[in-house]
């Protein structure tokens, strides 16, 4: 505690007040995030010289005049950044120059909140067992779910009940009845899945008897594919965590199947990316293949649902790989290098006459990038899902003229086909690509054989 | 034509045409694939990985127009 800690609140301050700015620059108009962050800037730098200040007048060479002058240089540094502060206050909204002057501060007592907990004696009860933390968490997180979905809906069941719109509510009911019949021809049908089938029920319920849909039917309807994907990943980690901590000598057959992927993964990995980044990626690019294999391969399993058969999880899948390859890029090669393999890396005049016609070239192929990694994914899976569809609908109507409880398993050949070929495949292209993105996108070791040749060029002349 | 006479009539079309390009593409990769492996059979694994990534890429051009018929045919 000390020095350091206020540097990493300045840090931290910085990072999350950047981030809320992007915020609400995106659903306020610019003035209001321009404000915040003139307001959190302001308040950092502030923050930086009152302790420069302050360690100067107590540190070791005070009253020597090296001290005084850079003393007198902070003092006439705030008083500018007074000036500039009343500035500010008369161009920009000043609530939001205020939330960011505040931010720092609230970061600042978070964190001493946070250390204060972590040393305290109930936080060592509580993180004890593992299970026990897991429960007092999940007590919380249903606590603010209840709690804050009792306070949006409570204003609105007040102001119903003052209003009393019962002539209005069996016409709006109809309405939202109409609504999902004409939605309903809208794209084919699907397998049913556990979840749809229950939303579907609670919906079709509160349609016949005319009341309204419930909250959690709806919440299940729209994060259908969401819940599944955790429940995957769930899935995928309880395995390799329970795996993990039974380490033994003679492995057992689930340790051994991990151990073997491991080392294949880490052996491919490293083969394309190198010795000095594929370590480093290959936790992220191993992981990718095993969820989205096991996402792929999900929907095989009666009454689930591929999650990666929806356009919304491959997008944001794509969407991480992408922002992880930029954020590799910049730590690599810096903004300079990132601008200049944008520019294609131009080293003679023909490179810098190209330039202009490069980037364009460049951006377009960074952004095309995650939109067909994710519209590969998604196509494969969904036309393979509707496939299957589309062959048990053939084998039922096959035997409905003898009125038989069951169809023809026509699909089942291309179960097989779907969990054989192409879940598996459809994992591999997507993490090998991604592997490809970030080769094609961190510093290449071309310079070091290039001069290794020049060296040997030398030692023959 | 009507409009879902024209959808009913293109959207089969569109994906049978894709899918000949998709074919003659995947022939094309298996070819230089297995000729590939025939000369040097020591590099099996590595042509065999980078023939599943070209494929995949010929394969989602079919792919494409089969999503395209399948967000459509909710319209005939």
């Amino acid at each position: 505690m000390g020095l350091e800690f206020l540097a990493r609140v300045r840090r931290s301050s910085l990072i999350a007040g950047l981030v809320i700015a992007l915020a609400i620059a995106a659903v306020a108009p610019w003035k209001l995030a321009a404000g915040f962050t003139a307001g959190l800037l302001w308040s950092l730098v502030n923050l930086a010289l009152l302790q420069f200040i302050v360690l100067t007048m107590t540190g070791a060479e005070r009253g020597t005049p090296a001290a005084l002058t850079r003393l007198g240089l902070a003092f006439a540094g705030s008083l500018v950044l007074f000036g500039a502060g009343a500035f500010l206050l008369f161009q920009l909204p000043a609530m939001a120059l205020a939330a960011g002057f505040t931010l720092p501060f609230l970061v600042l007592t978070l964190k001493g909140a946070s250390m204060a907990l972590l040393e305290s004696a109930l936080w060592r009860r509580l993180t004890a067992s593992r299970w026990q933390s897991a429960l007092v968490l999940l007590v919380l997180v249903g606590g603010i779910w209840f709690g804050v979905d009792h306070f949006r809906t409570a204003p609105r069941a007040i102001a119903q009940g003052t209003e009393s719109t019962q002539p209005e509510k069996p016409a709006g009911a109809h309405e939202s009845a109409a609504a999902p019949e004409a939605k309903k021809p809208e794209g084919p049908k699907e397998f049913s899945n556990l979840i749809g089938i229950i939303a579907e029920g609670a919906i079709h319920k509160a349609e016949e008897t005319h009341t309204e849909v419930p909250a959690w039917a709806k919440f299940l309807e729209h994060f259908e594919v969401i819940i599944y994907s955790l429940f995957v990943a769930l899935l995928i980690s309880v395995v390799s965590i329970s795996v993990a901590n039974n380490w033994t000598m003679i492995p057992g057959p689930l340790q051994a199947l991990l151990e073997t992927w491991v080392e294949h993964a880490y052996n491919f990995f490293t083969g394309i990316l190198g010795p000095k980044y594929g370590p480093q990626l290959v936790p992220f690019l191993g992981t990718l293949f095993v969820y989205i294999y096991v996402m792929n391969i999900f929907g095989l399993i009666p009454f689930m649902h591929s999650p990666t058969s929806n356009l919304n999880v491959t997008v944001a899948m794509a969407l991480t790989v992408f922002v992880y390859v930029q954020f590799m890029a910049f730590k690599e090669l810096g903004f300079l290098g990132w601008l200049d393999h944008m520019a294609g890396s131009p080293r003679d005049l023909v490179g810098w006459a190209l330039v202009p016609l490069m980037m364009p070239v460049h951006l377009i192929g960074e952004i095309a990038k995650p939109i067909s990694l994710s519209c590969r994914l998604f196509g494969n899976i969904f036309g393979e899902d509707m496939l299957l569809v589309g062959f048990a609908t053939l084998g039922v109507s096959a035997l409905s003229a003898l009125h038989l409880p069951f169809g023809l398993p026509l699909h089942v050949p291309f179960m097989f086909l779907a969990g054989i070929i192409t879940a598996p495949v459809q994992a591999l292209v997507f993490t090998m690509l991604s592997t490809i993105y970030f080769l094609l996108m961190l510093p290449h070791d071309d310079h070091g054989h290039g001069e290794h040749a020049e060296e040997a060029h030398h030692h023959a002349h | 034509m009507d409009f879902h006479a024209a959808l009913g009539l293109g959207l089969p079309l569109g994906v049978g045409i894709a899918a000949i390009g998709s074919g003659i593409g995947l022939g094309m990769i298996g070819n230089g694939a297995m000729q590939a492996i025939g000369r040097q059979p020591e590099a099996t694994a590595k042509i065999q990985t980078a023939m599943i990534i070209i494929g995949a890429f010929a394969e989602a051009l079919t792919i494409y127009a089969f999503v395209t018929v399948f967000l459509l045919s909710g319209k005939i």
